[in-house]
């Protein structure tokens, strides 16, 4: 198993907590609206062939929030910022759930963000049909209720939830969702006009989804696959939001056939 | 020391049991259970009866805004203060109040309270309120700005009142080109601005520090005081002395003939303790929307919710007073020598309580305990 050390790297006027590990070209893996999960078992098996980069994003978990971090266009701003400073341009990246809109953003903003991208249940465009569950009017545990296609399946359920959080871990919790609701509150969880903007991108992109997405329709897989050409869609079935967790041995094959 | 009438003009005419169905009696809980020839009459009732209370002897005259509950029909103050500035002629106006952080539009409500102030003759009391959590869900503001908008928007509204247009203003959630509105008010250099509080240390600083009177809404009277000690010291850095004038306190109140038959017709005031208090904490406070020291502070203030409190515990803690004219006089008088306010807001109608019960006990607070009270 790689091992991951937890760094904390200044960027544009505030600290980023960075956990970094393994060895080989870099990897950026952009977490989702819940926060950063830390290296989990995906990101260590990812560890293997790459070097993974996995920050909490300005206002989440240890990271400060620059006063001027307000909106995803605002937090993509900053990850250019971030890439620039340390050399991380036009490297492979996965972006999870609200990570996942986070890259698209990039992408729609620069052509040499990514060399190659994962956008798994992500979030960033209206679906025609459903909704994007909206997480801030129901309580965490409604939300993991909702995350989950079926527990018994999640490896590593009992190291993330065997245990009631500490008075700590339950404050930094509060923080991750109150950063969520500063940069998602409306139009909730997408961008009306990201569609349009991601006709530019021309680098490598695929779409991961559980087939049982109860966050964020898995009709959103199609409508990112019409708006970025070239695009290729893999459905997990019987997996809910977070593949990464819920069959990270699965993710993790489609994730290294493709990077 | 000054009485104001206050009733949330709830709707009570469906069984409360349904809201067991739903995660609260707010927000979710649909609307289909409304019907609005039902509702106009009740509004209609409920204006008589304020019509009622300024006659009787009641100095004042509170109204109050919410969105999506039965609890409160009351959607916009500054229509039925325009109502009561009309139908009224002596009585104070106390709105409390505007949600400043669900406005996008705070020159217009800057010009609404004036053209209120000149209807009435200048008899507005401009309350301004940051809203429960519900109203940031309601109106789809993000709760994480709530307080940032309700001091952006303060600022702008009272330079809209004070400052001699045309000016500009471009500030972080509020942009205007010509603030220049016809309409002022007639108080000067603004209406009276009271700001309502139920424990947030942050309220209690900003209204010190503006000279503001503050109003505790149904908090136990250990909290009231020590949140008006706060003020005090917050003056005293200041360098002024509050006088009585600069606090407020609310509470529901009923008066009947007797206490065995106020006792009876109270328990009307149930409904409101009720169902409409609860619901689930996303709904109540989003992340965000309170301070961590904020939700400290509530969370120290009240160790039973209301909702939770028999109809004695209610009584016993000054939530709810409840009785003839001489039991109520004697709590209130409790209340007003503990507290040392200068204005009582008294919800006297509430829930379920009816026409013919809220008249007797409008009648009664003009008649005998309001003179009382004035000693």
């Amino acid at each position: 198993m790689p091992n991951f050390t937890e760094e904390t790297i200044s960027v544009a006027g505030g600290n980023l907590q960075v956990y970094k590990g393994g060895s080989g070209d870099p990897l950026l893996v952009l977490h989702g609206a819940g926060g950063n999960a830390g290296p989990r078992r995906y990101a260590q098996a990812l560890a293997e062939k790459f070097t993974v980069y996995l920050p909490s994003h300005p206002g989440y978990g240890k990271s400060d929030r620059p006063g001027w971090v307000e909106s995803m266009q605002d937090l993509a701003c900053f990850y250019t910022w971030f890439q620039e400073q340390e050399g991380l341009e036009n490297v492979r990246a996965i972006g999870f759930s609200m990570g996942g809109w986070l890259a698209a953003e990039m992408l729609s903003m620069t052509g040499h963000a990514f060399s190659k991208v994962m956008l798994v249940g992500a979030a960033g465009i209206k679906p025609n049909d459903g909704e994007i569950t909206d997480i801030f009017i129901i309580n965490p545990q409604q939300i993991r209720d909702l995350v989950y296609h079926d527990p018994s399946q999640v490896p590593e359920w009992d190291e993330m939830f065997g245990t009631d959080p500490t008075p700590e871990q339950a404050q930094q919790a509060e923080g991750d969702r109150e950063m969520a609701i500063r940069l998602t509150w409306r139009p909730y969880m997408h961008n009306p006009r990201l569609p349009a903007k991601l006709a530019r991108v021309s680098v490598p992109t695929h779409i991961l989804w559980g087939e049982n997405d109860n966050l964020v329709p898995v009709e959103c897989a199609g409508l990112f696959h019409q708006a970025i050409a070239g695009s290729q869609v893999t459905v997990i079935p019987n997996c809910g939001h977070s593949p990464q967790i819920e069959k990270p041995d699965d993710f993790v094959q489609a994730a290294l056939a493709f990077l | 020391m000054d009485v104001f009438y206050f009733t949330e003009m709830p709707y009570a005419e469906f069984p409360e049991s349904e809201a067991e169905k739903y995660p609260s009696m707010r927000l979710t809980f649909p609307n289909t259970y409304f019907d609005p020839n039902t509702a106009s009459g009740l509004m209609n009732r409920y204006l008589d009866e304020y019509q009622y209370a300024e006659e009787t002897g009641f100095d004042g005259l509170m109204i109050n805004e919410h969105h999506n509950t039965p609890s409160c029909m009351d959607v916009e103050v500054n229509i039925t203060g325009g109502i009561l500035a009309r139908i009224t002629n002596r009585a104070k106006i106390l709105m409390l109040g505007n949600m400043l952080p669900t406005s996008d539009n705070p020159v217009r409500l800057a010009e609404e309270i004036a053209l209120l102030d000149v209807i009435s003759g200048g008899r507005i009391i401009s309350g301004f309120v940051r809203g429960i959590g519900i109203e940031s869900w309601a109106n789809n503001t993000n709760p994480i700005h709530n307080r940032e908008r309700f001091e952006e928007c303060h600022d702008l509204v009272v330079k809209t009142w004070t400052t001699p247009g045309p000016f500009r203003w471009e500030g972080n959630h509020y942009h205007y080109r010509a603030v220049n509105p016809w309409m002022l008010p007639v108080q000067k250099p603004h209406p009276p601005v009271w700001v309502p509080g139920t424990g947030s240390p942050e309220t209690v600083e900003w209204t010190a520090r503006r000279r503001y009177t503050y109003a505790a809404f149904l908090t136990p009277l250990d909290v009231a005081k020590n949140l008006f000690a706060r003020y005090r010291e917050y003056a005293a850095a200041d360098g002024w002395e509050p006088g009585p004038e600069k606090f407020a306190f609310m509470i529901c109140a009923h008066v009947n003939e007797t206490d065995e038959k106020a006792q009876e017709s109270g328990k009307a005031f149930l409904w409101r303790m009720n169902y409409p208090l609860r619901g689930p904490r996303e709904y109540w406070s989003p992340p965000g929307y309170t301070s961590r020291a904020g939700a400290a502070a509530v969370a120290a203030r009240r160790p039973t919710p209301l909702h939770e409190m028999s109809y004695q515990e209610l009584q016993d803690r000054y939530h709810l007073v409840v009785g003839s004219p001489d039991t109520v006089i004697k709590k209130l008088r409790h209340i007003r020598d503990e507290l040392g306010i200068g204005s009582l807001l008294l919800e006297a109608q509430g829930g379920q309580l009816s026409h013919a019960d809220t008249m007797r006990s409008i009648e009664l607070f003009g008649k005998e305990v309001i003179p009382a009270l004035k000693d």
